[in-house]
């Protein structure tokens, strides 16, 4: 079946055969071109032609979810079936829902007709470009795609969205070498919808090619001191991750262990501090337009000037909660820059770091964290004395988040989110 | 189970290029309890076919969510013609890489399924003891994670076969409160290879191991930090897996090589102590069929044992066809792919340290002053061999005896430095196969090791 109303239409036939009233589901049609390139040569063309199809149906307060992605009438009719009896196998719980009936709304966003021809010829002269301006990085990999969605979203309040989306995306894994030395393996990644800029001057792909030349010089950092850390901008953006699952998402929330599970309006971090989920935003290439229970999306403020808003939370656990359901399932990130410069909080810094990427896994339940600075540099006197390995930091999500000392002005906008530089105090940097 | 629609198609394959056919479907199928309460009930199926064609050293590569004889026309079609467009705009002009012989290999393992009302039955079950036995607990997670591949693969030059991968988990996640009313959380792996029925027949088995864990939480949660520096400890068999795989597995994987790893200018060079040695074990590891069996790669190769570190000398990498061919060396079958939708990556299968002599008693009597890390959840390397992993349960070693517990913390190297501080090696592995390794796509993994005693950074206050 090709017409994805008529996959819906059939699912929907399906459903009331089986004598269910209550249901919701996902379809998306969605086709890859990919172009890989290794060690700076072009090396594999990919065409992906990928359907998903995600029915939960709901039978006596029970529910079943079902994946799958044959689109055929047979496929179609035994994810039916599936979900029906996956339903009938569970434990009754009302706290399951989806949305209720919301205006009908069809989008089209990024590119609708990708120019495959001009990305190729942009791969090739960012590898170009690479190999000319940056001799001493070795590239491992560049993957350049363009992924287009067709997507459709209905449940049995009456709610329908149907939407259109695509754009580009680059991705780049690549390291320093200069003789016997090597650098640690540096990676970024940007979406787009803007072919006519060069990809080596999007995002944030210059500041990591510098870098990993950068790091092809590295001192020692001995013994253990407390200093201040300057986040880059992807690594604070991981930081808010973190702090999202630790402290914001459906698991702590719902299991009781979040420490600001009651800190609603109740400041949680520095004044400096506002982190949204800003789909709308027009920094963010194809922002979500509605959530996994089918709410339409709306930008959701998380922390304002050190306040807490909002948790990150399902519908599910708001009902078994009492708290307001998210109506922003994204991670469309949006920190919201200060005044500083990176110059400016660098000359601030008596001991410290500017940590480029952390290496260390999800922190404690009790936010405490413990990992690698990755592609570092050491701060001593308000001056960058070189870049480190080899050097741990250990600290406190949410103390970390209290104790910011400066927010820059430049951000990194990689189509995905938009974060400045971050300074926190209060870290152990320990070396060898 | 698939049933082998593809054979007719071998005959259209194209001349004068490589081409592996790939029907494949993955089922999950995943239950989780939060605190009594059925949060997750998904079952998930995906299936499609894939065609790789390979024209004078560059790739052709399509996928389509169909299993069908049309779908695979469709694939062929498109690959081909995507390894014209590059050997065109982008040529290398390689020859055809070498084959090493033709055959089919036979079928392992049947993948069976159950019903989702056992599955949540049995996982009620263990909730309910979890409940039951250990009301101190702040919050409890019983999740089972079930996933299996199924494959037919063709090939033009190479070995058929039809494949299946199934494993199954239940995670026991428990939560208590420290000392100073903060969470803290340890887990436990129940599970492996095949499928429900394997393991989870019964569940009494589970009792004493979830017992333990909650012996080792209490513990935890009378624990104090670490003390950060360059210490003497014991990595336990969970940690030395996670070096196996991690801190080398990935340098000596022949594609990070080839991207510039530091394991590159090391082959037959020292890079541990003597007593270190380690194996990417294809299917069969120590005498036993290995925890995540892999007979024939994604590529249509024999898979074979990959000897990495051979009494602390590097003496191979893990290959795929072309990289067998750039080293001049024969492919070892570590060509491996997630879904259909996926290309083969040259990824790990069973990596493991070898076991020594000593016994751990001994290895805990004769550090003065260090740590014995037990369990971890994480671990990630660079190209450098810099690792990290993270710890989750671990003791003090005072004066030959085990101490306090020490709360969650991580511990760091570079590989090739900390494996020459390699003193002591138990005589025992422990292996997990759980996890999931991340390079593009996910693959599942085995990892194995015995207790290591070495130098090593560890993280903490």
């Amino acid at each position: 079946m090709k017409n994805i109303r008529d996959i819906s239409q059939r699912i929907e036939n399906g459903f009331a055969s089986k004598g269910i009233s209550k249901f919701s589901y996902t379809l998306v049609e969605k086709e890859t071109r990919e172009l890989n390139a290794e060690n700076g040569e072009f090396s594999l063309l990919r065409t992906l032609f990928d359907n998903n199809a995600v029915l939960t149906a709901y039978k006596d307060g029970k529910n079943g979810t079902v994946t799958g992605n044959d689109f055929s009438e047979s496929g179609i009719d035994d994810l039916v079936a599936s979900s029906v009896a996956s339903a009938e196998a569970a434990i009754a719980d009302p706290a399951h829902d989806f949305a209720p009936k919301q205006d009908a709304e069809t989008f089209q966003q990024g590119v609708c007709t990708p120019d495959f021809g001009k990305f190729f010829d942009k791969v090739k002269d960012l590898i170009q470009d690479i190999k000319v301006e940056y001799p001493k990085i070795q590239i491992m990999n560049i993957i350049g795609e363009f992924v287009s969605r067709h997507v459709l979203y209905r449940n049995s309040n009456g709610t329908d969205f149907e939407g259109t989306s695509g754009a580009y995306g680059v991705t780049l894994e690549f390291s320093g070498h200069d003789g016997d030395k090597t650098t640690n393996l540096d990676y970024c990644g940007f979406e787009t919808i803007d072919l006519d800029t060069r990809l080596i001057d999007q995002a944030s792909v210059r500041y990591h090619l510098d870098n990993a030349q950068k790091q092809l010089e590295q001192i020692s950092v001995t013994g253990k001191f407390d200093g201040n850390v300057i986040f880059t901008p992807e690594c604070f953006a991981e930081f808010m991750m973190f702090t999202a699952a630790n402290y914001l998402s459906d698991g702590t929330i719902l299991e009781g262990t979040s420490l600001w599970k009651d800190k609603v309006g109740q400041q949680v971090a520095s004044e400096s501090l506002t982190v949204c989920l800003k789909s709308s935003d027009s920094r963010i290439v194809c922002g979500e337009r509605f959530t996994g229970d089918g709410f339409r999306t709306e930008d959701l403020p998380i922390i304002e000037n050190g306040i807490l808003k909002n948790f990150m939370i399902s519908l599910y656990t708001a009902n078994k909660t009492g708290k307001p359901v998210s109506k922003n399932s994204s991670r469309d990130l949006i920190v919201e820059s200060g005044s500083s410069s990176l110059d400016s909080l660098v000359k601030a810094t008596e001991k410290g770091l500017i940590v480029g990427g952390f290496s260390g896994g999800q922190p404690s339940s009790n936010g405490d964290f413990s990992g690698v600075a990755k592609n570092s540099y050491y701060i001593e006197n308000g001056e960058i004395k070189g870049a480190v390995s080899e050097v741990m930091i250990n600290g406190n999500l949410g103390a970390m988040l209290i104790d910011i000392k400066g927010i820059t002005a430049e951000t990194v906008q990689d189509g995905g989110m938009v974060v400045p530089y971050v300074c926190v105090g209060g870290i152990v940097v320990s070396g060898k | 189970m698939l049933n082998d629609i593809l054979k007719i198609k071998k005959s259209l394959f194209a001349d004068g290029v490589q081409t592996v056919l790939r029907g494949q479907e993955n089922r999950n199928r995943r239950v989780v309890f939060v605190n009594g309460n059925l949060v997750a009930n998904v079952r998930s199926e995906s299936r499609g076919v894939n065609a790789r064609v390979c024209k004078n050293g560059v790739y052709g590569f399509s996928s389509m969510a169909e299993y069908s004889q049309d779908a695979a026309d469709a694939v062929l079609k498109a690959a081909t013609e995507n390894a014209l467009f590059l050997n065109e705009h982008a040529p290398k002009g390689l020859p055809a890489q070498a084959s090493y012989g033709r055959g089919i290999v036979p079928f392992h393992k049947a993948i069976v399924d159950f019903e989702q009302k056992r599955i949540i039955d049995t996982c009620k079950i263990i909730d309910e003891y979890v409940a039951k036995t250990y009301p101190d607990l702040v919050s409890r997670n019983i999740v089972y994670t079930e996933d299996s591949q199924d494959k037919i693969i063709y090939t033009s030059d190479a070995y058929d076969g039809h494949v299946t991968n199934p494993r199954c988990y239940i995670y026991v996640i428990m939560s208590i409160l420290s000392k100073d009313n903060q969470p803290l959380e340890l887990y436990e792996v129940f599970g492996g290879s095949g499928s429900f029925e394997d393991h989870f027949k019964d569940t009494a088995w589970m009792c004493p191991r979830i017992d333990n864990l909650h012996k080792k939480l209490v513990e935890k949660a009378d624990g104090v930090y670490a003390q950060a520096g360059y210490k003497t400890v014991i990595l336990g068999g969970s940690l030395s897996g996670m070096l196996a795989h991690e801190a080398v597995g990935h340098t000596v994987e022949a594609d990070l090589v080839l991207g510039g790893s530091v394991a590159g200018p090391y082959l037959n060079k020292r890079v541990g102590s003597d007593l270190v040695n380690m194996v990417d074990f294809a299917h069969t590891a120590l005498g036993q069929e290995a925890p995540l069996p892999v007979f024939l790669d994604d590529e249509g190769q024999l898979a074979k044992d990959a000897v990495l570190i051979e009494n602390g000398i590097l003496k191979g990498y893990m290959h795929n066809r072309e990289s067998a061919e750039k080293f001049n060396v024969e492919p070892t079958g570590n060509a491996r792919a997630w879904s259909f939708s996926d290309e083969p990556l040259i990824r790990m299968r069973n990596t493991a340290v070898l076991p020594g002599k000593d016994k751990l008693e001994d290895m805990i009597a004769s550090i003065d002053d260090g740590y014995y890390l037990v369990d971890t959840n994480n671990g990630q390397a660079d190209l450098t061999g810099e690792f990290m992993f993270g710890v989750v349960m671990g003791y003090e070693i005072k004066n030959g005896k085990l101490g306090k517990a020490i709360l969650d913390t991580t511990v760091t190297g570079i590989a090739f430095d900390m494996l020459k501080t390699v003193d002591m090696v138990s005589d025992t592995v422990s292996w997990n196969s759980s996890g999931f390794c991340g390079k593009k796509q996910r693959i599942p993994v085995g990892l194995g090791g015995p207790a290591l005693r070495c130098k090593i950074m560890i993280g903490g206050r």
